[in-house]
């Protein structure tokens, strides 16, 4: 299964688009290195569109109480529900629970397309 | 084939008013205040979450750009049709009474009716699926009163919401309007509030804020009992909205407990705190703590009934729960209870005008 989702240069880095793979609601999302990543567009919580979210970045985790380190600025995916934290490049897995992970699927760049497959 | 739909009673849905929508329904200097001197009430919440829309679902917006909970038609696509309510319990997103009017009751005198008249006009008057709360200004109980009376005997006005403040409800202070809402048929609820103690201070974080709205739940729903209101006011019953539920078996457990060792402090109570709650008090889902379908009914075991847990989205809310989504699969029975049943039986008017009231 394959589906052209747009030109290449129509999804500027740290935005995403929403699509469909046949039946699967999916989003693809372009990290702020060019990159470009798809994944399930449902929240593994209660399936919100991801697409209608953020995509942002997060804070590291610390051992200090009071500590910030803002990282991952354009690779987090933040659900438009209950904010939960999905990191694009690593595989979609939730911030809080690495456990988990959102399906991804193969994305190519085939003549200046951007074309998702599994 | 086809899945035959849920009924769904959904007890917590905030219809949002802007201080702009009220106008016509204020008089002056009220009205004024808001178009010629830009009043706005002032809220404490000092947090912010990022990537939500303010406190809304970021995708509730409606497309014409008014904020989540504005538009009819659009909360009637993306719940009442988008879902399939059988009914939706109005809460409303303005609170006029609580600490944030910092004195200025006048004011909360004035909005409290505003936003009735509002809501009845603009909403329960133009969806049949939509029932309301009647708003109150509480800090002036004999004007509560006089609101109650005005609008009480709408036959969609199914509750009196109360403000959680800094005086616990079981405060005799408060009897007058329990006293009105018998007269007039009329439940009533609270929401969380903010801040999330009655007594007023903000924890360091959202996450805590958040994790422990139970707190000031218990503390109403234990001011309530052993102040004796259920005792005095037989057909009063309380919905509390927005802290979920799976406190209440500890809360219930730790009254009983009490009241054995304490009994003499407050003889008018009669039977086990716990039994009264079960009769009185009932819990909205949301926002409703993870469980697994065994974990859930465990809860409810503890709780000694099933018909004290009613669903609730609070649209248009960023933790808003899916009805298909946020609870685990539960048997029939128990599923038409929390989804619809208990909220069915815990609204008188529901039941008798339910879906009946010409438009
Ligand atoms: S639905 Fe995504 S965080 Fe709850």
């Amino acid at each position: 299964m394959k589906t052209v989702v747009c030109k290449q240069e129509e999804l500027e880095p740290g935005n995403m688009i929403e699509a469909k793979l046949g039946p699967i609601p999916i989003v693809v999302c372009r990290t702020l290195d060019g990159e470009f990543y798809a994944l399930a567009n449902k929240c593994l919580h209660q399936g919100a569109t991801l697409s209608k979210g953020m995509i942002c970045g997060a804070a590291a985790p610390t051992d200090t109480p009071g500590e910030y380190d803002y990282i991952k600025e354009g690779e987090i995916l933040r659900c438009p529900w209950h904010g939960i934290e999905y990191d694009i490049k690593n595989e979609g897995r939730m911030l809080a629970d690495p456990q988990r992970k959102l399906k991804s699927f193969n994305v190519d760049i085939e003549e200046g397309n951007v074309v998702v497959s599994r | 084939m086809a899945k035959k739909k849920k009924p769904i009673i959904d007890v917590d849905i905030h219809e949002r008013a802007t201080y702009y929508d009220l106008v016509p329904y204020l008089d002056n200097p009220w009205a004024k205040y808001i178009t010629d001197a830009d009043w706005t009430q002032e809220k404490h919440l000092p947090y912010p979450i990022m990537g939500i829309d303010g406190l809304d679902r970021a995708d509730a917006k409606s497309p014409d750009g008014r904020p989540a909970g504005n538009s009819l038609s659009f909360l009637q696509e993306q719940l009442l049709d988008g879902v399939g309510h059988e009914y939706g319990i109005l809460t409303s997103a303005m609170d006029p009474s609580p600490s944030s009017m910092h004195g200025f009751y006048g004011m909360a005198e004035a909005l409290a009716p505003a936003l009735n008249d509002y809501e009845i006009e603009n909403w329960l008057d133009k969806d049949d699926r939509l029932y309301g709360s009647v708003h109150i200004a509480a800090q002036n109980p004999q004007a509560a009163v006089r609101e109650i009376e005005r609008v009480g005997d709408h036959p969609k006005m199914v509750q009196i919401l109360l403000p959680i403040d800094r005086t616990p409800w079981g405060d005799p202070y408060y009897h007058p309007i329990f006293e009105a809402a018998e007269r007039h048929n009329l439940m009533i609820a609270m929401h969380h509030n903010e801040p999330p103690s009655y007594y007023g201070n903000y924890p360091r974080y959202f996450v805590e804020w958040h994790s422990v709205m139970p707190n000031t739940h218990m503390v109403q729903i234990s001011s309530m009992i052993f102040n004796g209101v259920f005792e005095k006011y037989p057909n009063l019953k309380l919905m509390m909205l927005e802290a979920g539920f799976i406190y209440a078996p500890a809360l219930m457990r730790k009254m009983d407990t009490q009241y054995k060792y304490l009994r003499h402090e407050v003889p008018w109570i009669t039977e086990m705190p716990s039994e009264t709650m079960k009769k009185h008090v009932k819990f909205s889902t949301q926002p409703v703590d993870e469980l697994s379908k065994e974990e859930f009914e465990q809860f409810v075991e503890l709780m000694g009934s099933d018909e004290m847990v009613c669903f609730s989205t609070d649209y248009p809310h960023w933790d808003y729960d899916s009805p298909h989504n946020a609870l685990p699969k539960l048997d029939k029975d128990l599923e038409d209870k929390v989804f619809a049943e208990n909220a069915r039986s815990f609204y008188p008017k529901l039941q008798a005008v339910g879906g009946k009231v010409p438009l």
